[in-house]
């Protein structure tokens, strides 16, 4: 098998080859061993230093990447902004030509617009990790997801896997589809037709606005966050979150009442009581907490296998 | 100073010698002599594969950011890179700031362009200060030279274009329109499609668009007014023109050169220089917006040259202005992408007889005796514009290096 990865970033999955993707998850599975010990920490990537931007609120994916540099042994650097608190744009430029002063090798990007770590890839020389660029991709999650989905039920292939609530808002959903895809599994989109973009069906998805029957058709339900920040409307797409949840709230109940057993996942942060119940969140049938587990190893293998191409490259050179 | 054209063709459908070669002889922009064989001593020979002489181009929507933006564009700028593209009369849209809005910025901009050799034809606001709220003082800029008023790409009401498609009856004023409702797609800044949904980017459907086109015909047919429709982009405002056009309704209609060029597809690595309101959008509309083009439909091929600083333009897609410095490319990119569908003079009328009609100004027709401007072109030559020759302050331009079928000579 190839040890590298075919693309110098991370920018999407959308330029992944499944290969890739393969290669990533044999990664991880060495990396997740290698977190079950002690010492939970390699001694791969000393002479990398890596810097985290997150340019959007962000817990969870920038502690899950932070670990993951520490556990091999990165120097890091971090930065938070509000991309609302100073004007729009001109920080990403001037924050590009600080990074190239401090001679960083990696980026590990989180920001709002779409296309800002394509963009940031064509200003530096470093190797970029997209952690969320708005409601593009935000590949690692994907990854993990899919990770996931094939820890718990083997393989992807032929598995038929719901992704429910806001799709158009959503920073996970695009790559999660093309992750899936590329994977082999069937995928539908479920949720309020206001929060499903139009011509979704050009990525080979089935699109469905009836919860019972999206749950009914699949094997796995990513459950995803409602973003009520993100509707910068003058209309919402709809009316309360307690319509939401009663249309697209997955319940004891109804999870309990279904024909086969669903795997329940969730991107986090979870909204209790409103997209699922703390009941459904701590169910057995769910893998919520794997998910959290799985960033890790899968950060620190796509951090380790960009490292060696770009090792690789500078050899070359 | 005298230059003597050899057998240049000539387009202008109102001259009786339209699309005859012939030799001419011009002193200080006036035609001297019309002739073959043509022999002068004193006069500059031009010589070129495919000369063709037309009366001077119209450009009939373009951004001249002076007043207030002169770090993007001056008038001199605009009307240096004009005059390269071949335009000798340049329509300026009124979003300056201060907005044209009144007789003074009117005079403003005639005043600065007096000794260039390109004309500018101002345009007025709609509305005061282009807030949509109390109607501009359209008569007055009117007398002072202004020749369409419109709220450039700002979304007008419905009230206030009723009442402004109706107060300009009284000088037979022209209106001009933007067909785009903010309403079906907020947040949207590309094309809906697949491409969209693979950018993650909210998207403008076509709806967006005709419907607000629905709604001006319908306040057109009410008002009895009269209305350019500035820009259309898809199919289906083709046929909504088209059916105003047969109702007899005073309707005229034009696109952007560059619409022509890029579909959405060429957006989807998000660079920001395809940026661009209407935004690009499919082949099928491409062919109907030729098709308009050919059937007479669409009157008017314009740059609506968008000229943007580096600091608006090279950022995060969603964060970047829209538009395109166009005005020095947008006659080549038509001639380019429509050579092989139309006849020179179908596209030169594009760009000359139809505007200098649907706005009323005094227009020079090719013979003896006339004064110009005159637009003087070689279909048998390329062009190509690098950064040294570029002449708009912005350089937001997919077109700079690339190569046109067509030269401009003068």
């Amino acid at each position: 098998m190839n040890r590298t990865l075919s693309v110098k970033h991370l920018l999407g999955i959308k330029d992944l080859t499944k290969e890739d993707i393969e290669l990533i998850f044999s990664q991880a599975d060495e990396f997740k061993e290698v977190l079950n010990r002690p010492i939970k920490k390699v001694p791969s990537l000393r002479d990398v230093t890596i810097a985290n931007l997150f340019f959007e609120n962000s817990t969870r994916t920038r502690l899950s990447f932070e670990l993951a540099e520490k556990r091999l042994s990165a120097d890091i650097v971090n930065f938070s902004a509000s991309t609302s608190s100073v004007k729009k744009g001109e920080t990403l430029v001037d924050t590009v030509n600080n990074i190239l002063a401090m001679k960083v090798d990696m980026v590990v990007m989180r920001h709002s617009a779409p296309g800002s770590c394509l963009f940031l890839s064509k200003h530096i020389d470093a190797a970029i990790v997209n952690a969320g660029d708005g409601t593009h991709e935000h590949p690692t999650q994907a990854l993990l997801d899919a990770y996931s989905i094939r820890e718990k039920l083997g393989s992807l292939k032929g598995k038929k896997v719901a992704i429910i609530g806001d799709i158009t808002h959503s920073r996970v959903a695009l790559s999660n589809i093309y992750c899936l895809k590329k994977l082999g599994a069937e995928v539908m989109v479920c949720g309020p037709s206001t929060m499903i973009p139009k011509h979704i069906q050009s990525l080979g998805v089935k699109v469905e606005h009836s919860l019972r029957n999206a749950l009914e058709w699949c094997d796995v339900a990513n459950m995803l966050r409602i973003q009520l920040e993100r509707q910068e409307v003058s209309v919402p797409y709809f009316p309360s979150l307690r319509e939401y949840s009663m249309q697209y709230g997955l319940t004891k109940e109804i999870l309990e009442g279904l024909s086969k057993k669903v795997v329940v996942m969730h991107p986090g942060p979870i909204n209790r009581g409103v997209e699922i119940t703390s009941e459904v969140a701590d169910h057995t049938q769910s893998i919520i907490l794997e998910q959290v587990e799985n960033g890790v190893a899968i950060r620190m293998a796509v951090i380790y296998l960009l490292a060696q191409t770009r090792r690789t490259e500078k050899e070359v050179v | 100073m005298k230059i003597l054209l050899k057998s240049a063709t000539i387009i202008d459908i109102h001259s009786t010698l339209h699309n005859k070669k012939r030799d001419i002889l011009i002193d200080k922009g006036e035609i001297i002599k019309i002739g073959t064989n043509l022999i002068d001593a004193k006069a500059k020979e031009v010589k070129a594969n495919s000369l063709c002489i037309s009366p001077g181009w119209v450009d009939m929507k373009a951004k001249i950011p002076d007043p207030g933006f002169e770090y993007k564009d001056t008038v001199q700028s605009s009307l240096d890179a004009a005059l390269k593209g071949g335009f000798k009369y340049v329509v300026a849209m009124p979003d300056t700031d201060p907005v044209i809005d009144n007789k003074s910025q009117v005079e403003y901009l005639l005043s600065r362009s007096k000794s260039h050799a390109v004309r500018i034809l101002p345009s007025g606001a709609l509305s005061q200060g282009m807030q949509g709220k109390l109607l501009a003082e359209m008569y007055d800029m009117h007398q002072h030279g202004a020749i369409l008023f419109s709220d450039n790409k700002k979304s007008v009401g419905t009230e206030m274009m009723t009442r402004a498609l109706e107060y300009a009856q009284n000088f037979n004023g022209l209106i001009g329109s933007f067909p785009f409702d903010t309403g079906v797609n907020p947040g949207g800044m590309v094309n809906e499609s697949n491409i969209s949904v693979q950018m993650g980017l909210k998207g403008l459907s076509s709806s967006s668009e005709e419907i607000r086109l629905q709604r001006d015909i319908e306040l057109l047919k009410y008002t009895k007014g009269r209305m350019h429709v500035m820009l259309i982009s898809t199919e289906g405002s083709v046929e909504l023109i088209r059916k105003a056009k047969k109702a007899g309704l005073h309707i005229t209609c034009g696109i952007a050169a560059h619409q022509l060029a890029f579909m959405d597809k060429d957006v989807a690595d998000f660079d920001s220089n395809l940026k661009v309101l209407p935004p690009f959008r499919q082949s099928q509309d491409i062919k109907a917006l030729i098709k308009g083009l050919k059937d007479g439909i669409i009157d008017v091929i314009c740059s609506d040259h968008e000229p943007e600083d580096h600091e608006h333009k090279a950022l995060e897609f969603e964060y970047a202005n829209y538009g395109i410095s166009s005005i020095q490319t947008a006659a080549h990119v038509a001639f380019s992408v429509l050579n092989k569908e139309m006849s020179v003079d179908q596209i030169v009328e594009k760009i000359s007889t139809n505007p200098a009609k649907i706005l009323g100004i005094e227009y020079p027709v090719v013979r003896e005796g006339q004064k110009g401007p005159w637009t003087i072109f070689s279909l048998g030559t390329e062009q190509s514009f690098g950064i040294s020759g570029w002449k708009s302050l912005s350089r937001n331009s997919p077109f700079i290096e690339k190569s046109f079928p067509i030269e401009v000579i003068s």
